[in-house]
């Protein structure tokens, strides 16, 4: 799967958790209560664990991690090098 | 000193006094006093076209905006009192608020429409502020464009002290939520003590961190209004954001930080704190629940220029104990005490029957005071069962409010903080009664039997997790589990793990014995 798709997945089935059918990869997931202060730890610790890669503190925010396009950019930049 | 009755009047008073004065900050938006007095007197004008009237219930259902401000004090003036609804809260559960108070208008924007689209098939609403006419919302809706058209002088009223000023809902054991009201009184009597007690002044960058339906927030905007200080409102996703966060507080140059410990934990643990400056913050203050000690010991480690202040008080009282946490000895940690009484509080320990202790013993904290709450919205029961009446002086009796803390009262005069009589806890800073998350529990048909318990975590709040025994025949997952209560309650209330068992382990008298739930769960999450 292409990173983008598996941080969708993981978004709409561990962190919104039947509270949301869809989501769009534009949605502001931060914003709108989609990823709460403690879904973003579990979301930085999933993606440290399936892409293998340390996600630095100051890397967390909100340019990065505000929609699930911004964080399949931000993943594809840091994952090539 | 003014004579303040009214929760609104310091915004009146400094939209005379200093009307240029940035009285709210949003992003790149800001009010003056002057705008924010005349928006919301607007609004008031517009609530009271509609027929809101003295006593009325208004709903407040957005993310938090540069209008919320406007949405407080235009409600306020119209003489109703606001009920701040949680923005992420299932809709199912707003619809409860909105028919148990009888909200006829909300104030809303945009991203709510969704929701709003169910939530009006739930209830009996007439109308919505804040949105243009929407073909997909079946209720007249009004825009601020218009509403900003109408009269900014406040409509002629007279209010007194002990009018309602807003209600605010937490989580009741019965298994749905119970209204805390407030009064103009009681809110501003908080309001005024915080002022003197943390020197608030118009030089102050107050941030906003809390939520509106959460009681911290009183502080953030009525404090702040009553000393011509800046509220700066926290944009919601950067609250989520440690780095984000305390970046935030660099860029707004915020003065004065409030929020629950687990905010400030993440930023000491996640927020590259010495990259930043934040040599304008004079005091954190914190509340909600405990900060356990270590954390706050390396905070005041980090930020030695900042005064750090401990509140506690259940919302039903506001802030009825305070701490000025002084350095902190490196060799011990010991949970911090909650502090002495407020100045306009008074405070007496009590055994279970109700008999006054003498001091150092352990006993269940009352409280008497201004900044006490009128009662449950329409529950006299539960209002009854919170409060008792007490002699006072020998010839009258007066109200104390019943906290249900266990509290003792150290040899240095601060009480510390032992636990809760009843099966209320905290996590992350908010209130869950676990017997509401079990009677949701138990409201799926096929759970037959269902346990709920908190498990502390490193951060020193707690989980949530849940145990269940099926009907005979039953199949479910836990996600069926998870699905079934996001419908029925607040997200922060959710257990972080739902086990399907076979059986419990039971005490001798066959109930079922959540404190070996419990353990077991510690030692899973150690190993």
């Amino acid at each position: 799967m292409e990173t983008k798709a598996v941080i969708h997945k993981f978004i709409l089935d561990e962190l919104a958790k039947g509270r949301k059918k869809n989501i769009s990869e534009d949605e502001d997931l931060l914003g709108e209560g989609i990823i709460d202060s403690l879904g973003i730890l579990q979301l930085v610790a999933f993606i440290e664990e399936k892409f293998n890669y340390t996600v630095p503190d100051e890397d967390v925010v909100i340019e990065n991690f505000m929609s699930v396009n911004a964080i399949s950019n931000y993943l594809d930049q840091k994952l090539v090098k | 000193m003014k004579y303040r009755y009214l929760l609104h009047h310091g915004v009146f008073e400094n939209a005379e006094s200093a009307p240029s004065q940035v009285a709210i900050r949003y992003m790149r938006e800001e009010l003056t006093y002057q705008q924010l007095a005349e928006k919301s007197a607007q609004l008031a004008n517009y609530l009271q076209k509609a027929g809101v009237g003295r006593g009325d219930r208004v709903g407040i259902y957005m993310n938090k905006n540069i209008y919320s401000a406007v949405a407080i004090y235009g409600i306020l003036i119209a003489g109703a009192a606001y009920v701040p609804l949680d923005p992420f809260a299932p809709t199912e559960r707003l619809s409860f608020v909105i028919n148990d108070c009888g909200i006829k208008f909300i104030i809303t924007n945009e991203s709510k429409s969704e929701q709003l689209s169910e939530i009006i098939k739930q209830t009996q609403l007439s109308g919505l502020i804040g949105i243009q006419n929407n073909p997909e919302i079946k209720i007249p809706a009004t825009s601020w464009e218009k509403i900003f058209t109408l009269p900014s002088s406040p409509p002629l009223l007279s209010l007194v002290e002990q009018d309602l000023a807003y209600i605010l809902y937490t989580s009741g054991s019965t298994g749905t939520p119970k209204g805390i009201m407030h009064t103009h009184r009681s809110g501003l009597s908080f309001a005024e003590w915080a002022v003197q007690t943390y020197q608030v002044n118009s030089t102050d960058r107050i941030s906003n961190h809390a939520p509106l339906h959460f009681d911290l927030s009183t502080f953030d905007f009525f404090a702040s209004s009553i000393a011509g200080a800046t509220t700066i409102i926290i944009p919601e996703g950067i609250t989520k954001l440690p780095a984000s966060m305390a970046k935030w507080i660099q860029d707004e140059k915020i003065t004065i930080w409030y929020s629950v410990p687990f905010a400030l934990i993440q930023m000491l643990e996640r927020g590259n704190l010495e990259s930043k400056d934040l040599s304008s913050l004079r005091w954190i203050l914190f509340a909600g629940e405990p900060f356990p000690t270590k954390h706050l010991r390396t905070l005041m480690n980090k930020l030695p220029w900042v005064k750090f202040s401990n509140l506690y008080g259940p919302t039903e009282t506001n802030v009825c104990t305070y701490y000025h946490v002084p350095l902190l000895p490196p060799d011990s940690d010991e949970p911090i005490p909650i502090g002495i009484a407020c100045e306009n509080i008074e405070d007496i320990v009590v055994d279970s029957n109700g008999n006054q202790l003498p001091e150092g013993e352990i006993g269940e904290l009352l409280i008497r005071g201004g900044t006490v709450m009128k009662g449950y919205w329409g529950r006299p029961d539960l209002t009854e069962k919170g409060f008792c009446r007490r002699p006072v002086f020998g010839y009258c009796e007066d109200i104390f409010y019943r906290t249900g803390d266990l509290v003792q009262k150290l040899p240095d005069g601060n009480y510390k903080f032992l636990g809760r009589k009843d099966r209320q806890i905290k996590t992350r800073g908010y209130r869950v009664e676990l017997d509401e998350v079990e009677a949701a529990l138990l409201s799926h048909p096929t759970v037959h039997e269902a346990a709920a318990y908190p498990v502390p975590d490193v951060e020193g709040s707690n989980l949530i997790e849940a145990a269940v025994i099926l009907v005979e025949g039953g199949n479910l997952s836990e996600d069926d589990l998870i699905k079934h209560l996001s419908g029925r309650l607040p997200n922060y209330a959710i257990p972080a793990k739902i086990i399907i068992s076979d059986d419990f382990p039971r005490t001798s008298t066959g109930k079922i014995n959540r404190r070996e739930l419990q353990e077991i769960a510690l030692t899973r999450n150690k190993s």
